[in-house]
């Protein structure tokens, strides 16, 4: 072997023509190497590259005079593999090779010749002491997987795709979008021929969507990459289009039935499209799309019941109101109650709050009641046509116990509802006053229940006049208990049990039962419920002249709706806080006053969170009344004697039973829901839980499973900040004057009418995107629509990648004088290729805002580009596209043109001559560039210093472009993460080489293509596409790559498995073992920097060719110099 | 004083405020004190030097500000400035010190030592305007809101040096802050491209025909909003427009009449405070018929 025989070093001295020699000695320092240990030659040569310089060494190998060689030349990233290459044609190891850089390091950097010479001295001796101590290292090769992976569908990605599948080999495209096509497929004309940019794109297009080697992903992201050159293992996440892409025929049926708008991301916002849309006309894959965020809208989310409002109040805005409730009845069986009686929780969430005011959604659903009431009050919803057996007893009539019977009968079960008073209702009945809910609304909407199949036995009381075992012996398969809360909490103060003291609920009970309880002229009521304002209310309508309410907290902490309060003052009702009763005054037994005292809120809160109240020391008062209605809480109560079902009923302390996360009492085959399971609560929380118990005793009936009450999902939409949302008034309901309610019984809201209705659904944002409403599962003849469909994650194998992620263009947003954002006459280069393409939301005129014609339009050059406070590169393309921008004004407007300019930069193949064409075009051309855009009266003024003329001017314009600088695509971060690749300061992935390697990555395997290397036009970015291509076939025709040895090793023993290694690894290649508990190093994706190297605490590792005692050398042969 | 909002700043007036703009210093006083916002005046302070100072002398123009904050940073607070100038001054010695390593910092160090002060670089300095709108707050102001100054039509000028240094870029080019408390108190703020542009400053005296000019277009762009005042936040601007309002109606042949407001002028008569304590009788273009009404 070589390195067993003694050492003999060769030095050879490149003059690198006048580079090298001009400052170096290079006689000196040959002399100086002559003399050194080991060195058995030293010879200099004007140019040691070419073929006679290389033929020199190769001579001294072959003749047995070296066996180590030092070349001191130019850097070892230009010629290193050269001379590899001259050793292993002369036989000897490429690794027993060290380079000496003493133009870059040496004659280029230094001024004076004798210190250049003087340090090249100490290189070259610093090589040779190193060179002694080299060994041979084998090269090693992997095979390559002849696929392809392209991540970028524009028009690089697509030419690099084509290319390779041409070729015959396999390809996969993955792109963000919905279509491939990229920026170049919303460009209007190209420069400088001025082609129509998507005639000449859709042919690529369409050609890779016909090549049986392509494989598109489109709507997909790579989400990780492992393996190593020649072998990647990719993740990809395709987002789920709830299309059928086979299925689909782009008929476009979907998108006219849609009613949601949403901007068209396509035209950059200029627009609006529908939720089902498709990208664009000529897009690929030709298929239609669902566009949803993904959350929930955060008024579906906060509704207990889970009512899609985005659905209904989409459907309402297209005037479908009998759809629109037949969706709200999906989830939601007592919509006209809700309607009116509902403390919407949706409209507190609501986004449109942070524009103007929420939606008035509890009043749109309302309308659509009042609507079907009007146009076909007979309609009924359908029983189902086949029953499955099953039979269910629900104990209670109240909001929960009729919304289960209706979803139970839906689901085919024989229903049976017990109810021990003698109407139906419950709450709803005997609780809330007619006023708020007529009666004819509620007879109704229990009719509803009935039609689909349910009976409703009145009179019959649980306990009483019926058991629990007896329901078990008539053979119920399942049981649901929704009794409520009824039970009446009484205050415990003195003189309480006196005459005139009422309870809430069973004055208000006895009320709408018909009769007329008997009421004094003053009338206090003790509470801040919606019970106590329903009294107080009540009161008011029955005669009583004075009724106040008196509560013990603050306003703020009231439980009533402030609807409610606000209503009830408008009518009269005095409402005083921070005032508890501490006992009542009797005469002859009836109540004739009660003594209060004043509190005051600690800071201390309580479970409930709100601030607890306390007494204020000496504050009572006293207050006349003949009347007092208490209404300060109610509890659930339940007895009932159990013998035949299993298990076992049980309470909390305030009465509530106890339910699984099922909704399954401690009895198997009894559930329980609403109030008597959760306290006092809403009616649109009683139907929430009415859904999870219904769909529990479905399952229990059929045997399978149960569901499990989930907690709701923890997100929802954020308000769309990208979108323009302008004021909208809120359409608010009429009311009967406050005059003509006072003494009457008669429904205080009016509802709104359908014009009314249309305009306030119309002002919903769909911030969730799609509203769900189905109406394009309908229209769809091909069935090709499927919202539940899920995304896809795809795992690829493939042997190289090439990146090509693109652009986007400088926000000029955040650079406020040039006024975009702020006036609707700045529009961006992008947008302004929409306005200008015929297939643009102008349909290809250019218009300003007020929809006229331009008369004159300013170009601005370098936003955001050759500029300190963003980017200091020059966009490269803006030039161009501006003197095209100028030409197309020119053609469609005959406006004048003025082009703002800091250079013109045509230096492209026939762009000098285009811009003499568009300059003798009449086109205006002002050398400064474009300062701020102001707005006066009349329209737009750009102010600029003239450069040329010297003078500082103003010209007034109707509409300007701003030609925004080429920064890297959003999320190009994040790319060169998960891909590995490394950026410049402007953000753009760095290429191996600027010069020589511009399709290259620091990651083998990995190649550029296109913008997201740099900015660069269409020509450019095809010609790297292609390039890119080449790099991967390259790899794929030679069917294996060849890897550096020059990679890290970890000795086993030494290795005290911390791991630190793996951290510092910036290209992952150190995985740990868990069987032998050490590191161990991945060669093949090893770059041999040497970062774990000065990382490992116990000098376990290290890198070929960079050893301890090889470094040590070096330095000693620097310091020898 | 009316109840503390526990803001409390050693307070530098600057020479302005002394002469030319007493108008302000007491509009400002008035103020802070309805705002329960402790105004400290700093003992002893001196001259900042403004733009005079720093042609000449460019160390002396850091050492003015520094002993100012000097004194400020013995006190342990912050220190509020009214005048642009004053702030751009005491800012640049700030800034020098938030550098790691800034040689200046270190001659201002030794220069004060010698006259017994020492400066660490511990205190922020902040525009009467900036305290409103970021200590303060919009919502803390809007409480404090008695009067509505509905109908009067503004534009806002905030002068070239009150958003830079140190202000990031947006806010530089296009500040909001004075916006945004005149939309609070019902002024109706009209929409204005000159809101940073300078007014000519000390030219006005050396270049007059250069700073008219200047101010010129300031105030055409005011007549043409249709503004009735223009609300300002620098005593040097406010004396540019406002005393050379007749010269420059003279030299361009204009007749503009538009007086010339700080803006804690009006924010005192939202708040409450009487005319004569906000001294809107000084101007020479007289703003106090414009205001008398809302009093």
């Amino acid at each position: 072997m070589a390195h067993s025989e003694p050492v003999r070093v060769g030095v050879y001295i490149c003059h690198c023509g006048s580079n090298i020699a001009e400052k170096v000695e290079v006689q000196e320092v040959r002399r100086y190497a002559e003399e050194m240990e080991k060195v058995v030659a030293a010879r200099d040569y004007q140019y040691m590259c070419s073929e006679p310089g290389q033929e020199i060494i190769r001579k001294d190998i072959c003749e047995g005079l070296v066996n180590r060689v030092v070349v001191a030349s130019c850097s070892p990233r230009m010629h290193e593999p050269t001379f590899r290459k001259t050793l292993f044609d002369a036989g000897l190891n490429g690794y027993l090779l060290e380079m000496a850089n003493i133009r870059e390091q040496c004659s280029w950097c230094t001024e004076e010749n004798r210190w250049a010479t003087e340090k090249a001295k100490a290189l070259v001796g610093a090589a040779v002491k190193k060179a002694v101590l080299l060994e041979p290292l084998e090269e090693r090769s992997v095979p390559v997987n002849p696929d392809t992976l392209v991540v970028g569908g524009g028009v690089a990605g697509i030419e690099a795709a084509l290319k390779v599948a041409e070729a015959g080999k396999k390809v996969y495209l993955v792109e963000r979008e919905p279509s491939i096509g990229g920026h170049m497929a919303r460009l209007d004309k190209t420069f400088p021929t001025l082609d129509c940019s998507a005639c000449i794109l859709t042919p690529k297009m369409v050609a890779l969507a016909q090549n049986e080697k392509v494989e598109l992903l489109t709507l997909s992201e790579v989400e990780e990459v492992s393996g190593y050159i020649g072998n990647f293992k990719v993740r990809v996440r395709q987002r789920t289009r709830y299309v059928d892409p086979v299925a689909c025929t782009a008929c476009g049926d979907c998108r006219d039935v849609c009613p949601v708008e949403l901007p068209d991301t396509f035209n950059h916002g200029l627009n609006n499209k529908k939720a089902v849309y498709q990208f664009f006309p000529q897009a690929i894959p030709n298929v239609f799309q669902v566009e949803k965020a993904g959350d929930p809208a955060p008024c579906r989310h906060a509704c207990p019941a889970g009512v899609n409002v985005p659905g209904y109040l989409a459907l309402i805005k297209e005037r479908k109101f009998a759809e629109a409730l037949d969706l709200v009845r999906e989830a939601l069986p007592l919509p006209a109650i809700c309607g009116r009686v509902c403390f919407h929780p949706c409209e507190e969430q609501c986004h449109r709050a942070q524009v103007d005011k929420p939606l008035a959604i509890k009043a749109l659903k309302r309308f659509l009641t009042d609507y079907e009431a009007k146009t076909s009050p007979e309609k009924k919803p359908k029983a189902p046509e086949e029953t499955n057996g099953g039979r269910v007893a629900v104990v209670g009539a109240g909001p929960a116990g009729l919304s289960a019977a209706y979803f139970l009968a839906k689901c085919g079960h024989k229903v049976t509802v017990f109810e021990k008073e003698p109407e139906p209702g419950g709450i709803l009945r005997y609780g809330i006053p007619e006023y708020r809910l007529p009666l004819e609304i509620l007879k109704h909407e229990i009719n509803q229940v009935r039609a689909v199949g349910v009976e409703i036995r009145t009179c019959v009381e649980i306990g009483r006049d019926i058991t629990l075992d007896d329901l078990h012996d008539q053979g119920y398969d399942a049981v649901l208990l929704a009794t409520g809360a009824l039970s009446e909490v009484m205050l415990e103060v003195q003189g309480a049990d006196l005459d005139g003291i009422l309870p809430a609920l069973s004055f208000l009970h006895d009320v709408r039962a018909g009769q007329r309880p008997k009421l004094g002229k003053r009338v206090a009521v003790i509470g801040g419920g919606n019970a106590a304002v329903d009294a107080a209310r009540t009161s008011l309508r029955l005669g009583a002249r004075e009724v106040k309410i008196f509560y013990r907290r603050s306003r703020l902490e009231m439980p009533a709706s402030p609807e409610e309060i606000a209503a009830a003052e408008a009518e009269g009702i005095q409402v005083e806080t921070l005032a508890n009763p501490v006992r009542f005054l009797g005469e002859k037994g009836r109540v004739v006053g009660l003594e209060l005292v004043r509190m005051r809120l600690l800071e201390e809160v309580d479970k409930s969170g709100r601030r607890i109240p306390a007494p204020v020391q000496g504050s009572n008062f006293v207050v006349e009344a003949d009347t007092v209605i208490i209404a300060i809480g109610q509890r659930p109560t339940l007895d009932l004697a159990v013998g035949k079902w299993e298990g076992e009923l049980q309470f909390d302390k305030g009465g509530r039973v106890r339910v699984n996360k099922s909704c399954q009492t401690g009895l198997k085959g009894v559930f329980a829901a609403g109030d008597l399971v959760s306290g006092p609560a809403s009616v649109v929380e009683a139907v929430g839980a009415a859904q999870w118990a219904s769909a529990a005793i479905d399952a229990y009936i059929r045997g399978e499973p149960l569901p499990v009450v989930e907690d709701r999902p923890e997100r929802t939409v954020p308000f769309p900040e990208e979108r323009e949302v302008l004021p909208l008034q809120r359409q608010e309901m009429p009311e009967l004057e406050a005059e003509k309610r006072r003494r009457s019984f008669a429904e205080v809201e009016l509802g709104l009418d359908e014009e009314q209705a249309v305009l306030e659904a119309g002002r919903c944002l769909h911030c969730a995107g799609c509203a769900e409403c189905l109406q394009c599962v309908t229209a769809c003849q091909a069935k090709a629509i499927d919202h539940a469909m899920k995304d896809e994650v795809r795992e690829l194998e493939v042997g190289s990648i090439i990146v090509a992620t693109g652009f986007d263009l400088f926000d000029p947003s955040s650079a406020p004088q040039w006024g975009y954002g702020r006036y609707p006459g700045v529009v961006t280069a992008l947008e302004f290729e929409r306005m200008v393409n015929a297939s643009g939301p102008t349909h290809g005129k250019i218009l300003c805002k007020d929809g006229k014609e331009p008369k004159a339009v300013a170009i601005l050059h370098c936003i955001g580009s050759r500029d300190k406070n963003f980017q200091e590169y020059c966009s490269r393309i803006c030039c161009m596209t501006a003197l095209k921008y100028a030409h197309l004004v020119r053609e469609k407007t005959g406006a004048e043109v003025y082009n703002f300019y800091i250079d013109i930069r045509s230096f492209g193949k026939q762009y000098e001559e285009f811009y003499q064409r568009v300059q003798e075009e009449g086109v205006h051309f002002i050398r400064g560039k474009g300062a701020e855009v102001v707005e006066t009266g009349d329209g737009l003024v750009v102010r600029a210093e003239d450069t040329l003329l010297g003078i500082f001017r103003e010209v007034s314009v109707d509409l300007v472009i701003l030609n925004a600088a080429m920064v890297p695509a959003r999320g190009a971060q994040k790319v060169a993460q998960v891909f590995g690749l490394q950026t410049g300061n402007d953000g753009f992935f760095m290429e191996t080489h600027l010069k020589l390697e511009p399709l290259k990555t620091s990651s083998d395997g990995i190649f550029l293509a296109g913008v997201c290397q740099g900015p660069k036009d269409i020509p450019d970015a095809v010609s790297q596409g292609a390039g890119a291509a080449a790099e991967a076939l390259r790899n794929i025709s030679a069917g294996k790559v060849v890897v550096s040895p020059v990679s890290a090793s970890i000795n086993k023993e030494l290795c005290s498995g911390c791991r630190v290694c793996i951290e510092a690894c910036p290209y992952r290649a150190v995985e740990y073992d868990e069987e032998e508990e050490v590191c161990t190093v991945n060669e093949v994706l090893c770059k041999g920097c040497g970062t774990c190297t000065a990382s490992c605490p116990s000098g376990a590792c290290r890198v070929a060719c960079f050893d301890t005692r090889q470094l040590m050398a070096q330095i000693e042969g620097v310091l020898a110099g | 004083m009316s109840q503390s909002s526990g803001l409390k700043y050693a307070y530098f007036p600057g020479c302005s405020l002394q002469s030319s703009a007493v108008d302000y210093n007491r509009s400002i006083l008035s103020t802070c004190t309805e705002l329960g916002i402790e105004l400290r005046e700093l003992e002893d302070w001196n001259c900042c030097g403004t733009t005079a100072v720093t042609s000449t002398n460019l160390l002396l123009s850091y050492l003015l500000p520094a002993r100012n904050l000097a004194l400020a940073e013995e006190e342990g607070l912050d220190l509020a400035v009214a005048c642009n100038s004053c702030l751009v001054t005491h800012r640049r010695v700030t800034g020098c010190f938030s550098l790691d390593i800034s040689p200046l910092a270190n001659k201002i160090r030794s220069s004060l030592h010698k006259i017994g002060r020492t400066f660490r670089g511990r205190v922020q300095v902040r525009h009467i305007l900036d305290i409103l709108a970021e200590d303060l707050g919009f919502e803390g102001l809007a409480g404090k809101v008695k009067r509505r100054l509905e109908g009067l039509k503004v534009v806002p000028y905030y002068g070239c040096q009150y958003s830079r240094p140190g202000a990031q870029l947006k806010e530089a080019e296009m500040p909001e802050s004075m916006d945004q408390i005149l939309d609070l108190l019902g002024v109706e703020v009209k929409e204005y491209s000159r809101k940073t542009k300078c007014c000519g400053g000390v030219l006005m005296t050396t270049k007059p025909e250069i700073a008219a000019a200047l101010v010129n277009e300031l105030l055409e762009e005011a007549a043409d909003r249709g503004a009735d005042a223009i609300v300002v936040t620098c005593p040097l601007c406010q004396m540019n427009l406002d005393i050379y309002q007749g010269d420059v109606n003279a030299r361009f042949g204009r007749s503009y009449n538009l007086p010339v407001v700080y803006f804690t002028q009006l924010l005192g008569i939202a708040l409450g405070v009487k005319l004569v304590e906000l001294d809107v009788h000084r101007g020479f273009v007289p703003a106090e018929p414009l205001l008398r009404k809302y009093a």
